[in-house]
């Protein structure tokens, strides 16, 4: 019973960023502790205004009293979905996964498709907002990568997530190229989406359904002595957060006490004394966009001590705005006004900084921050692996 | 001077359902209440609408009484009485004797009672001690009292009753012994006013023994507190109380979004003088979280206490004095009705009024357990879950008031006061009190143009004290946390000057 | 459990935290901020309070209650933490006026003076007696904000209101971000023609911006422009923690965002490490020194149970000032009641006393017999003793 902990102090509508800037949605504070009173188990839900919540986790960050206002509307989401029909926007995304292997199976026409008038329209007119283009699809994801074998005592289960296999596996091959450089056995376990798209569109039933066919899978490789890493904060976020939390995974808390950030686990093994990375200059001036969900996972920004150690680079930490997409939250009309509004704001405290690129750790927030600026946008990874000589090895 | 046919002393449940009673059957009346509604024990009490069966071993008269007003209730008062249900739950150590005392008498009454393991009872009520051994269900439920007097007084002013709140009796005019009237004092300008009419009711609770006295009449009464804290939420959705004959603390009522638990029972003199004391917020919390464990660690928002008036009688404990009610005619024009329960405040009224008419020849029947009580389209009802649906345009948003309301409530009475708005919209009761809605509410005031700013600094002022009183025992935790904002908003923020 | 180095690890991230952590980091010493969420400055007028007990606050202090922890501060050295903490903001973009020596006052909103030392530059034409005309705009739908409050209590003012196509204080600010609506509100401001001498806003003068946003208004509707402060959400107390935690950053501090201190690891009399909670694994900050800066009640860092008073990050000692029922006096109106004593006491050195802690230091809202609302000290105890506590903390580490 967190909410009973709320004294009302508003802090969570501070830094609720959905609040800013879309009048229907009442803040945290409303929907979750206040809202929380009057929600009764057996009664029927009306609130549907709670679907506006895009889970950014900003409020749980602020919370100086323990509240967890996203948890409590995040239960309430599930319920309102459970109860009334979703929209066909909502399907689609929730099934993202299915959705995204038949798009990359064949990817071509896909791509082209998604990218003419006609399909813009389509997409529309199915509830899906076009105002960035849609990530293309790549044929060659990484379920198809011939696994790198070396022999270490290190080793890794690498969860790459729906973002990097199937619009940016070439990402995915460099991470993987950059831990087999430090002498680690990289292995791509038997995964599926981590289910956070399913459960940020009320589906609860499949995120549950994805999420124990990978706890089962990673489990297996922990108890060979593999660490999980991923690269993506909001597959982190779920797999550590919602594993063992709302999706009631039992082996949850197994899959959150050893699975690590990249660059956490990068830090790690430097700490550690394991590598001794020879980090050569690289000359950039970049705009290090904080993502939500990494702000939310509880391990600081390891990037930034990597990027510390990088001769040459100027980077600027922005913590304080939401991108505005938040997954496949911006992607649905209903919800576009307000990721446009923030992608903006964000734009314009980046353009502040002079920087000559954005540097991010989530595809989801890439895609928004370069598709509303133009400039573009890097996963840490691609600076870390030039810096170190790594190159695409197709 | 105002002329009419019935004076009511006292605007509590009693008072009120007097009013509509008269109302109904085309009697003029004039309601004069020195406080604002449901100042005394009826806006201090649990706002439990009984099913009876808590006296159904020790009075069964008052129980079946309270039974079958229960029922008329629940039908005139749909839109305004939450039907949650009630648990009697038997504690390991509880006496088994008193069980099937209390199941035989339920049964003999006709007072509809079901056995339930406790595997059921903590499905129904999660939150329950896991160790009860059995519990039984009755109809029970629940009513806001300050609500229930305003649903009253509603159909008194549709049909051209009078009603005068913040108005103290201060004389009782006679003529030959006769009592003609009563002069009260407007407590805001001091202005004084005089009522004539045929018959005055002392319906006054725990100050019948003062206003009695005024035209030289007697009323033997017994003062016992009763005191009450209210939970930040509800811990449980259906009124809880405890298989065992009645003592301190074993009643948790659901009332709109929190939890009222009491009560206890201490003799006092003077009904303006009682405090809750910090030992008796111990006493509630430790009896109630023998029911609800969760009583031990939840925030507390708000503690008060009432007077009960009850007929005196030779009984030291005075819970052992019958609930029951007495009509008592002075033979001087005034009748006093003094006892009672919340649960009776219809057949008490019902009661008085037929014998006003009796003793006027006069045949017109009761309509007030026919009638549905007036005002209820402006509720939006129960479930509670309801009030969801639109969350624009809120001013306490602990409770869910729309600034509409308090619009609507400053229109009807052009009240100054944020206690009215209070009482009518529950504004400022949710768990921060009024912290921020306080504020927001007096600003429209402003808005409305209906206050100066000396009477508003005053009325927030009065406000805030006032509200202190009932918050001072519980601030420990979470709501002394909160407390301390509230002051930095008031003290700090708002920059609010010490009284002078 | 991953383990993490610095020289002094802070726990609490507000105006006193983030003080000590800009002077630690400024002598070149690894200074990282934990917390568990945002501090209570998010909520407060923005204004640094130092004593508002006499017309010249450095002077006040000095008549302050013997016990107050202010007394342990030489007045050069609270003006040092005040020069210092003006640099920093004006630094950050959110200029601050006013002096140690006067205070000054800002209207409520209620209509009533806050009497305050230094203030945003947003707030420094607040008028300061009755003479002023103002002309007050408000924007619709927003309730927590009544013009007439304060037009009830003021002979010349009147007021208009603006539609800003949103209606919460952190909407309105953020639109005040944006050109595009600077460049429609402001003609429309200017065709009220205007003729009082100064106009009064709402605090929702944008979130970042707002003394670059208070110029332009000024310079283009020439007449003075100054905000109001609101019930929270607070957009002045935002714009000051913002600043302070940029600047701490800027300083080469790190900010470790819902850490929540779960245990502490020691050796005799030295801290070595706090554990803290977060989502996969626990973490141990290791730190030659700590700093205890986590407030009072609201802020988190007292807990008062139905008998008592804790502290739980380092379970440290906590004056108590009597049983339950003696906290509280009967009217509301007595500024902090007896409660205001509670909290932490210490010495010269901000070690807190009673306790064999070698390495803590403790300094803000924490500390006891601060009655910030009694004493009018708020924010400039939090400076002054953040400061003070930094430098003792420091000379430990040397």
């Amino acid at each position: 019973m967190k909410y009973e902990h709320c004294i009302r102090c508003t802090i969570c509508v501070e830094n609720c960023p959905v609040l800013r800037v879309n009048p229907d949605f009442p803040g945290p504070k409303q929907s979750g502790p206040d809202a929380q009173r009057f929600r009764m188990e057996r009664e029927k839900a009306v609130d549907e205004w709670v679907m506006l919540c895009s889970q950014c986790k900003r409020c749980e960050m602020a919370c100086p009293c323990g509240v967890e206002p996203a948890q409590i509307i995040l239960k309430a989401q599930q319920r309102y979905g459970l109860q009334h029909p979703r929209t066909l926007a909502y399907l689609l995304f929730a099934n993202n996964y299915y959705l995204s292997a038949l798009g990359s199976l064949t990817a071509p026409i896909a791509n082209t498709i998604a990218s003419t008038a006609i399909g813009k329209k389509i997409f529309r007119a199915m509830g899906i907002a076009t105002y960035i283009p849609f990530p293309k699809f790549r044929f060659r994801t990484l379920h198809n990568k011939k696994k790198n074998l070396s022999r270490s005592t290190r080793k890794v289960a690498f969860f790459y997530g729906c973002f990097i296999n199937f619009y940016r596996p070439d990402i995915g091959r460099k991470i993987i190229q950059l831990l087999t450089s430090f002498n680690i056995d990289v292995v791509l376990p038997p995964q599926w989406c981590c289910g956070l798209p399913a459960l940020g569109n009320g589906n609860l039933a499949l995120a549950r359904s994805f999420a124990e066919k990978n706890a089962a899978s990673l489990s297996n490789y922990i108890d060979a002595g593999y660490d999980v890493v991923y690269t993506c904060t909001s597959c982190g976020l779920c797999l550590l957060h919602d594993y063992p939390g709302i999706l009631e995974i039992p082996q949850g808390k197994k899959i959150a006490e050893n699975s690590y950030d990249l660059y956490e686990y990068i830090v790690k093994l430097i700490d550690e004394g394991h590598i001794d990375p020879q980090f050569r200059e690289v000359r950039r001036k970049l705009a290090y966009h904080i993502p939500c969900h990494l702000r939310a996972l509880g391990i600081g920004y390891p990037a930034t001590k990597i990027m510390a150690m990088i001769p040459g680079l100027e980077y600027e930490i922005l913590d304080d705005t939401c991108c505005g997409l938040n997954g496949s939250y911006g992607f649905k009309k209903t919800n576009e006004s307000t990721a446009v509004q923030l992608g903006n704001r964000a734009v314009s405290l980046i353009r502040k900084t002079g920087a000559e690129a954005i540097v991010a750790d989530c595809g989801s927030c890439r895609m928004q921050l370069a598709g509303l600026s133009g400039l573009t946008a890097l996963d840490p990874a691609e600076i870390v692996s030039e810096s170190l000589g790594i190159t695409d090895q197709k | 001077m105002i002329k009419t046919d019935v004076i009511i002393i006292g605007g509590g449940a009693t008072g009120c359902g007097i009013a509509r009673d008269l109302a109904l059957r085309g009697i003029p009346h004039c309601l004069v209440e020195k406080g604002d509604f449901a100042a005394g024990a009826t806006g201090a009490c649990h706002g439990l609408l009984h099913s009876g069966s808590r006296y159904v071993v020790s009075d069964p008269i008052a129980a079946k009484e309270c039974y079958d007003e229960n029922i008329i209730l629940r039908k005139i008062g749909e839109k305004c009485v939450e039907q949650t249900g009630g648990l009697f739950v038997r504690l390991p150590g509880d006496s088994k004797l008193y069980r099937e005392r209390f199941l035989r008498s339920c049964e003999e009454i006709g007072i509809p009672a079901e056995v339930i393991s406790s595997t059921k009872a903590l499905d129904l009520v999660p939150n329950l001690n896991p160790e009860i051994e059995e519990a039984i269900k009755v109809p029970d439920c629940s009513i806001d009292p300050f609500r229930l007097c305003m649903l009253n007084i509603a159909t008194s002013q549709r049909r051209d009753g009078i009603i005068f709140i913040r108005h103290k009796v201060t004389e009782i005019v006679k003529s030959h012994g006769h009592c003609i009237g009563v002069k009260a004092t407007d407590q805001v300008t001091g202005d004084i006013r005089e009522i004539r009419g045929n018959v005055i009711v002392n319906a006054t609770g725990a100050w019948s023994h003062l206003v009695a006295s005024l035209a030289g009449n007697e009323v033997p009464l017994t003062l016992s507190k009763g005191s009450i804290v209210i939970t930040n939420h509800r811990l449980t959705n259906m009124v809880i109380n405890r298989l065992r004959p009645p003592s301190d603390g074993d009643i948790v009522v659901p009332n709109e979004a929190v939890c009222l638990a009491g009560t206890t029972s201490l003799m006092v003199e003077d009904p303006d003088k009682s405090r809750i004391e910090s030992t008796e917020v111990d006493t509630i919390i430790s009896e109630a979280g023998r029911m609800i464990p969760h009583f031990n660690n939840t925030r507390i928002i708000r503690a008060f206490s009432g007077v009960r008036p009850l007929l005196k009688s030779q009984k030291s404990d005075s819970r052992e004095i019958s609930r029951g009610f007495q009509i008592i005619n002075h033979e001087n024009g005034m009748y006093s009705i003094v006892g009672g329960k919340l649960t009776t405040f219809r057949l008490m009224a019902e009661k008085m009024v037929d014998t006003i008419m009796n003793y006027y020849g006069l045949k017109t029947p009761c309509a007030t357990a026919e009638k549905p009580l007036d005002g209820q389209e402006e509720l939006s009802g129960y479930p509670l879950s309801k009030r969801l649906a639109d969350m624009k345009n809120i001013v306490c948003e602990c409770e869910l008031v729309t600034r509409q309301e308090v619009e609507r409530i400053i229109k009807q009475t052009g009240t100054r006061y944020v206690g009215d708005i209070q009482h009518r919209t529950r504004l400022g009761m949710g768990p921060c009190q009024g912290g921020f809605c306080t504020f927001r509410a007096l600003g429209i005031m402003h808005e409305k143009s209906i206050i100066s700013p000396e009477q508003s600094m005053s009325a927030l002022r009065d406000f805030l004290q006032r509200r202190f009183r009932g918050i001072r025992y519980c601030l420990w935790g979470d709501q002394l946390r909160e407390e301390q904002l509230v002051e930095y908003i008031y003290l700090g923020i708002l920059a609010m000057e010490k009284p002078q | 459990m991953s383990v993490i180095e610095y020289d002094v690890i802070i726990i609490g991230a507000g105006v006193t935290g983030f003080t000590a952590g800009t002077r630690l980091a400024e002598r070149g010493l690894k200074v990282a901020v934990v917390t568990t969420g945002e501090p209570t400055a998010c909520l407060s007028t923005g204004c640094i309070d130092v004593c508002n007990g006499d017309h010249n606050p450095l002077h006040g202090v000095t008549h302050l209650p013997e016990e107050h922890p202010f007394h342990l501060i030489s007045q050069a050295a609270i003006r040092e933490a005040l020069d210092n903490f003006a640099n920093a903001m004006t630094d950050m973009g959110i200029p601050y006026i006013g002096t140690p020596e006067e205070n000054r006052r800002i209207l409520s909103a209620l209509g009533t003076y806050k009497t305050t030392c230094m203030v945003p530059v947003t707030m420094q034409a607040a008028p300061q007696n009755a003479d002023d005309d103002i002309h007050i705009i408000t924007f619709s739908g927003l309730k927590d904000f009544y013009p007439s409050y304060i037009i009830s209590r003021r002979k010349n003012a009147s007021f208009s209101t603006y539609d800003a196509g949103v209606s919460t204080t952190m909407g309105i600010a953020a639109n005040f971000e944006r050109e595009d609506f600077l460049e429609t509100f402001i003609p429309w401001l200017g065709k009220l023609n205007i003729r009082e001498d100064k106009i009064a806003f709402p605090a929702v003068l944008g979130l970042e911006s707002a003394a670059k946003i208070v110029k332009k208004i000024e310079d283009r509707l020439k007449r003075a422009v100054f905000e109001i402060p609101t019930i929270p959400p607070s957009m002045p107390g935002r714009r000051l923690f913002n600043a302070l935690k940029d600047y701490f950053r800027k300083k080469g501090g790190t900010i470790y965002w819902a850490w929540p201190v779960a245990g502490v690891e020691k050796t005799g009399k030295i801290i070595e490490a706090v554990v803290t909670e977060s989502e996969g694994r626990p973490n141990s900050l290791n730190a030659r020194a700590f700093v205890l800066a986590t407030g009072s009640f609201v802020g988190g860092g007292l807990h008062a149970q139905r008998d008592t008073i804790v502290e739980k990050v380092f379970n440290l000692p906590v004056h108590v000032p009597g049983l339950r029922e003696t906290w509280f006096d009967n009217d509301y109106f007595s500024f902090n009641h007896g409660i205001g004593k509670a909290g932490i006491i210490v010495d010269s050195s901000f070690r807190p006393v009673g306790s064999a802690w070698e390495n803590i230091f403790v300094c803000g809202g924490i500390l006891a017999n601060t009655e910030i609302l009694k004493s009018g000290c708020g924010h400039g105890l939090a400076l002054a003793t953040g400061y003070a506590a930094a430098k003792s903390c420091a000379e430990y580490i040397r």
